[in-house]
């Protein structure tokens, strides 16, 4: 398998920043393993959930490029384990933020070179 | 299966997969997938769904990422190399620093210095020590690493006082507060 370039987002890091910020704009700062799981599935209409490894190692790999930071929850619901807590950073955010402006380009298709219009 | 057992075989495949890891490394990840898997039974149960469905997505979950889970242990055994060659230079440099002040009081003064002898111990006593609280800071939890670390420093304190060596007193005082400060640091954490 070829190696990535350094610094270079794989497509579910992508995903998870997009999902994290859009998060952020309804009001969710913070956003744990399962629940960015679970979101990035509704937004796929997907019927799987991403596996555990995948959706770890993406985390632990975005908290070390700087884009996210986590933290352990303080005050846990009895009877639950403490989650971890992500919230993105503004390198995240600004990350995110092109991603989703390339993304909106691509979805427009390309940008014709030559005028439409008659002359 | 029930999603409880399921969940506990994928918390025993986290437990090997993160075996000789950092201990804060290894404790991270086994949270947070516990967290993951609690709020999955949980999220799926509110949702309706029935308990053979619930264990087939956690299972899938598990073998779906098991490539994942291997080059995450890779890159992380490949960390704890570095930490280990990076502890063996600290700890080298710092018993090198500290046995700079005896060596030059040797070489200037006039034959009332250490013989070689005292400072093959030395080395060994603080390189030793240094060492343990290395891995005691690694293993913040081993009761064991931090008793044997203030076992060393009361043993320095006795021999000290014996035998009319401040240095050594001084030596097992900063080992005491070093063993202290690691044991509240885990305290905290927790």
């Amino acid at each position: 398998m070829p190696r990535r370039k350094p610094g270079t987002l794989l497509t579910l890091e992508t995903e998870i920043l997009e999902m994290a910020l859009a998060m952020r704009r309804s009001g969710h700062a913070s956003f744990h393993g399962f629940g960015i799981a679970h979101a990035m599935r509704e937004q796929s209409a997907s019927r799987r959930l991403t596996a555990h490894g995948t959706l770890y190692k993406a985390l632990g790999r975005l908290e070390e490029f700087g884009m996210l930071t986590s933290r352990w929850e303080d005050a846990p619901e009895p009877g639950r384990p403490r989650r971890r807590l992500y919230e993105l950073t503004g390198q995240g955010v600004r990350a995110a933020e092109q991603a989703l402006a390339g993304r909106e380009r691509t979805a427009a298709g390309p940008v014709p070179r030559i005028s439409s219009e008659p002359a | 299966m029930t999603p409880e057992r399921m969940a506990a075989l994928v918390a025993r495949w986290v437990r090997f997969y993160t075996r000789e890891l950092p201990a804060p490394i290894a404790e991270r990840r086994a949270g947070e997938v516990a967290a993951d898997l609690h709020d999955h039974v949980a999220h799926e149960r509110a949702a309706g769904t029935g308990d053979r469905r619930i264990a087939l997505g956690i299972g899938s979950r598990m073998l779906r990422g098991l490539a994942a889970d291997a080059t995450w242990r890779g890159r992380n055994l490949d960390r704890k190399d570095t930490m280990t060659r990076r502890s063996i230079v600290r700890v080298a440099l710092v018993t090198g620093l500290i046995l700079l002040l005896p060596l030059v009081t040797t070489l200037t003064s006039d034959g009332e210095g250490w013989s070689v002898a005292d400072f093959v111990f030395a080395a060994v006593l603080l390189g030793g020590t240094g060492l343990l609280l290395e891995l005691a800071a690694r293993k913040p939890r081993s009761i064991a690493l931090r008793a044997g670390a203030g076992a060393i420093a009361v043993a320095a304190i006795a021999l000290g006082e014996a035998d009319d060596a401040p240095g050594l007193v001084l030596f097992g005082l900063l080992l005491i507060i070093g063993t202290l400060v690691l044991t509240i640091r885990t305290a905290a954490s927790r």
